[in-house]
C-alpha cells in the first residue's frame, strides 16, 4: 500500500512539472545548465512594452522556478530605459545582466564596445540549448551582428509598423457609397498618399456630420522623440527619403552634400504630415506611441500607421479594445516609385521595429544571463510569446496553429509580417542616431507647433545634422 | 580641549566626507567636463575646447530662449503665489466654519510628488477626455495644451502655482503666529482699518519670512522639471522648453556632456548670483528692522 502511495505521489510530481513546465522542451537540461548559477541575482532592464512585459509576467517567474536563478527585472519607460541602459554601459557600473538593445540603438552600443560577444556563448554547448537553433531566427538577427558577424544580441520582439484600419467602417456598404460619391472611386485600403488624405478627409467630415467621435487619421506628434521617428521611420521612407535623409557614405544630410533631408520631397512630405494633423483627433499633439494605440483601440479613428506590437491587445483584450474584430492591417501607402526600390533591395517602405536582449560589457552574471536570454527565445514558448505580445523572431513560430489561428483575428497580420517583412526595415547604421533624433525632434516638433515652415525645419535641420556629424568626427 | 577638538571632527568627519563626495566632487568633475568638447558618440574623444563651451552659451539661441523662458516662469509663478499664499494665509488668521477641512485639503498637493501632479493634470488636461478642455468646450473656449503654445505655458504656470502655493501659504502663517501682538494692538487703538494694519503693520513685520519664501520659491521654480516633463515635455514647439528641460535633453539625449556641462555650472551661477542679490536685500532690511 505504502508502495502504491509512494508512486502514486512520484507520478503527481511528474505530472505537475510537465503541467508547470508545459512549454519547456528540456526541462533536465536547463536544471543542469543553471546548476552552477543557482541562487545567483540577475538584473535587467527593459522598455514597458507588451513584450517585456510578457517576459517579466510569464517567463522569468517560470525560469526562477525551474533554475532556482533569481531574475530581477525592471520595466520602464522607453526615455528611463535608455538613461538608465546607458549610464550603466558607460560608466561600467555592471548593475545590470542583461538589457534592452532596440535595433535602432545597436549601432551606438557596438561604437562603444558595451556589449558582450555572444557567438562563443552560443557556440558554448555546457550553457546553450540544443534547440537553440540560431538558423531559426528571422533575418531581423542580422541588425544584431557585427561586421564579421558575431552576434551580440538575440531578438525578442520584431515587428511592423504599418497601416491599420477599421474593416467594418470600410465594408459598411453606407460609408463606401458616400465615399464614391464624394470622391468618384471605391473606398479601399489606399496604395498612394493622395488616396490616404482623402480617405483620412472623409471619415473626419463622416464623424462631424454624425456627431460621433470619428476622425480619418492619427499620429505621434507630441514634442517627444516619437515625432522625430514617426517621420524618419515611417512618413519619409514611404515616400521615398531613406536613411533619415542621411547620405550613408558621406554621412551628410544636406541636398548640397549629397544628402536629401532637406529635398522637395522631404519638405512635400514634412508639410503634409504637419497638414494631415486637422484630421486627427483634438488631442494629437500630445499623443506619443502609446496614445496612437490606445486612441485606435477606443474606435475613434478609422485608419492610421501604427506600431503593431499593439495588434495582440488590440485584436483580443475585451477590457481594453472597442475594435476586437474590426481590424485590418495592410503595406503602407507609398509614393510612386518606392515600392519597386523596396522589391529591389534599394529602399523600404516602412519600420521594421524590434529589440534583442543584450548582455553588458559589465556584467558580473553573464552565463546566468544568457540562460534567461535563451529561455525567453526559446522555441517552443515562441507562439504563446507571439499571442501575448504580436512579435514574432523565429521562422518556425509562422508555422505554428496558434500563430495561423491568431492570424485571422488579427486581420492577417502575422502572413503580412513573414511574406512582405522583407519591405520594410530597422533603422540605418547611425551610431549617433541618440543625439540625431534630438535634432530632428526639435525642428519637426517646432514645424508641427508652427513656430516655422516645414521648409525652413529642414533647411535649419540639414544644416545642424551636418554640423553635428563633423563635430562627431563623421 | 585637544582632545576634545578631535572628538568633535570624528563626530564631524563622515558627513563632512559625504558632502565632499557627492557635493564638491561633482562640481569639480562638472569644472572639468566644461572645458572639454565632449559627446558620447563622438568618433573624436574629448577634445580640449578651454572656455568655448562658454563662449558658445552667449551665442546659443536655443539656449538664450529656454533661460528667458523659464526666467519668465520665475517671475509669473513667484508673483502670483506670494500674494496669494500671504492673502490665504491672512484669512487663515480668521475664524470659520470649515477652516481646519480646508487647511487640510489646501495642503493635499505637497504631499504629493511632482511627477504625479504632473500625470494628474495630464488627465485633467488632455485635449479628449479632460474635464477641464471639455466645459471650456462647452463654454466656446477651444483649451488645447498640444496646440495653443500660450495656453500651454500658463497651464505649466496655473499647475506650479496650484502645487504650491499651499507651501507658501504654510510659511506665511508660521510667520504671522510668530509676529508680535503689540503693535496690532496699538494699531486698534489707533483706529487703523484692516487694510491699513495689513500694508502698515503685517506685511513689513512678515518681510524677512516672505523674502525668505521667495528665496526658496525662485530656486525651485528656476529649476522645475518633472510636472513640465509630464504635461508638456517642452512643447508644443519649444513653447515650455524652460532651462531645466533644455538641459535635461543636451544631457540624456545628445548626450553632449561637455557642453552641458557649461550650461549646467553658468545657471549655477546665475542662481548663486539671485540668492546672493536676495540674502543681500533680506540682510538690509533686517537691519532696517
Amino acid at each position: 500500500m505504502k508502495k502504491l502511495v509512494g508512486l502514486l505521489v512520484v507520478a503527481l510530481l511528474v505530472l505537475g512539472s510537465a503541467v508547470v513546465f508545459a512549454e519547456v522542451a528540456n526541462p533536465e537540461w536547463w536544471q543542469k545548465a543553471a546548476e552552477p548559477y543557482k541562487g545567483v541575482v540577475i538584473k535587467g532592464i527593459s522598455e514597458s512594452t507588451p513584450p517585456s512585459k510578457a517576459m517579466v509576467e510569464v517567463a522569468a517567474p517560470e525560469f526562477e522556478k525551474l533554475t532556482g536563478i533569481k531574475v530581477q527585472f525592471e520595466v520602464t519607460s522607453w526615455d528611463e530605459m535608455y538613461n538608465k541602459s546607458i549610464q550603466d554601459l558607460q560608466t561600467g557600473a555592471g548593475i545590470y545582466d542583461f538589457i534592452y538593445v532596440e535595433q535602432d540603438i545597436i549601432y551606438a552600443y557596438l561604437a562603444q564596445n558595451w556589449l558582450t560577444n555572444l557567438t562563443p556563448f552560443i557556440q558554448n554547448s555546457a550553457i546553450t540549448e540544443p534547440n537553440f537553433d540560431v538558423d531559426d531566427f528571422t533575418s531581423f538577427i542580422n541588425y544584431f551582428k557585427d561586421e564579421k558577424g558575431n552576434i551580440y544580441a538575440i531578438p525578442f520582439e520584431a515587428f511592423l509598423k504599418s497601416y491599420i484600419y477599421r474593416k467594418d467602417l470600410f465594408e459598411d456598404p453606407e460609408i463606401q457609397a458616400a465615399f464614391k460619391a464624394k470622391y468618384g472611386y471605391d473606398l479601399a485600403v489606399p496604395t498612394t498618399w493622395e488616396q490616404y488624405t482623402d480617405i483620412a478627409k472623409f471619415f473626419t467630415e463622416y464623424g462631424k456630420e454624425k456627431g460621433i467621435e470619428l476622425y480619418g487619421h492619427i499620429a505621434q506628434a507630441k514634442t517627444h522623440p516619437c515625432v522625430a521617428y514617426e517621420m524618419c521611420e515611417s512618413i519619409w521612407p514611404a515616400w521615398g527619403i531613406y536613411n533619415w535623409g542621411i547620405n550613408l557614405e558621406k554621412m551628410r544630410a544636406s541636398v548640397e552634400n549629397g544628402g536629401t533631408l532637406n529635398s522637395d520631397q522631404a519638405k512635400k512630405a514634412l508639410r503634409w504630415y504637419v497638414d494631415m494633423l486637422q484630421y486627427a483627433p483634438p488631442g494629437v499633439r500630445t499623443y506619443t506611441w502609446d496614445e496612437t494605440a490606445a486612441v485606435f483601440g477606443a474606435g475613434k479613428v478609422a485608419q492610421g500607421l501604427i506600431y503593431l506590437e499593439n495588434l495582440g491587445w488590440l485584436a483580443q483584450d475585451e477590457t481594453r479594445s472597442a475594435v476586437i474584430g474590426k481590424i485590418g492591417v495592410a503595406l503602407p501607402p507609398t509614393a510612386p516609385g518606392v515600392m519597386d526600390d523596396a522589391k529591389a533591395g534599394k529602399g523600404y517602405i516602412g519600420y521594421y521595429d524590434g529589440g534583442a536582449l543584450g548582455i553588458p560589457h559589465s556584467s558580473k552574471n553573464k552565463e546566468a544571463a544568457w540562460l534567461f536570454i535563451q529561455w525567453c527565445a526559446r522555441k517552443e514558448w515562441q507562439p504563446e510569446f507571439a499571442r501575448l505580445a504580436t512579435r514574432v523572431v523565429r521562422k518556425s513560430t509562422f508555422e505554428d496553429p496558434l500563430i495561423k489561428e491568431l492570424d485571422a483575428k488579427m486581420g492577417g497580420y502575422f502572413t503580412l509580417l513573414k511574406d512582405y517583412g522583407y519591405l520594410f526595415a530597422g533603422a540605418p547604421a547611425l551610431p549617433m542616431h541618440r543625439p540625431l533624433n534630438e535634432l530632428y525632434l526639435k525642428w519637426i516638433s517646432k514645424a508641427v507647433a508652427g513656430e516655422v515652415s516645414p521648409e525652413e525645419a529642414l533647411d535649419n535641420l540639414a544644416k545642424e545634422v551636418d554640423e553635428l556629424m563633423q563635430e562627431l568626427g563623421y | 580641549m585637544r582632545e576634545r577638538k578631535a572628538q568633535v571632527w570624528g563626530l564631524l568627519a563622515p558627513t563632512l566626507f559625504l558632502m565632499f563626495a557627492i557635493g564638491v566632487v561633482p562640481v569639480i568633475y562638472i569644472l572639468y567636463l566644461s572645458a572639454f568638447k565632449y559627446n558620447v558618440f563622438s568618433r573624436v574623444g574629448m577634445v580640449y575646447t578651454g572656455f568655448n563651451n562658454f563662449r558658445k552659451l552667449v551665442f546659443d539661441t536655443d539656449f538664450l530662449k529656454s533661460l528667458r523662458l523659464g526666467l519668465t516662469f520665475v517671475v509669473l509663478c513667484c508673483g502670483i503665489e506670494l500674494p496669494l499664499g500671504l492673502l490665504i494665509a491672512n484669512l487663515l488668521t480668521l475664524e470659520f466654519r470649515g477652516k481646519g477641512l480646508f487647511r487640510t485639503i489646501m495642503t493635499l498637493p505637497l504631499a504629493m510628488a511632482p511627477i504625479t501632479i504632473g500625470s494628474m493634470w495630464v488627465l485633467l488636461m488632455n485635449p479628449d477626455i479632460g474635464p477641464i478642455p471639455f466645459y471650456l468646450r462647452k463654454l466656446g473656449i477651444e483649451y488645447n495644451i498640444g496646440v495653443n503654445p500660450t495656453q500651454a505655458f500658463f497651464t505649466t504656470v496655473l499647475v506650479d502655482i496650484w502645487h504650491w502655493t499651499p507651501f507658501v501659504v504654510l510659511t506665511f502663517m508660521a510667520g504671522l503666529s510668530a509676529l508680535p501682538k503689540q503693535p496690532y494692538e496699538a494699531a486698534l487703538v489707533d483706529g487703523a482699518n484692516r487694510w491699513q494694519v495689513f500694508r502698515y503693520i503685517t506685511v513689513p513685520l512678515l518681510k524677512p519670512v516672505i523674502l525668505t519664501t521667495l528665496f526658496i520659491r525662485i530656486m525651485d521654480t528656476f529649476r522645475v522639471f518633472d510636472e513640465v516633463w509630464m504635461l508638456t515635455s517642452g512643447g508644443p514647439g519649444t513653447a515650455t522648453r524652460y532651462v531645466s528641460i533644455h538641459l535635461v535633453r543636451l544631457v540624456l539625449q545628445s548626450m553632449e556632456y561637455g557642453y552641458s556641462s557649461a550650461m549646467s555650472l553658468f545657471l549655477l551661477y546665475l542662481t548663486i548670483v539671485m540668492c546672493w542679490l536676495l540674502m543681500t536685500f533680506i540682510s538690509s532690511s533686517q537691519e532696517a528692522t
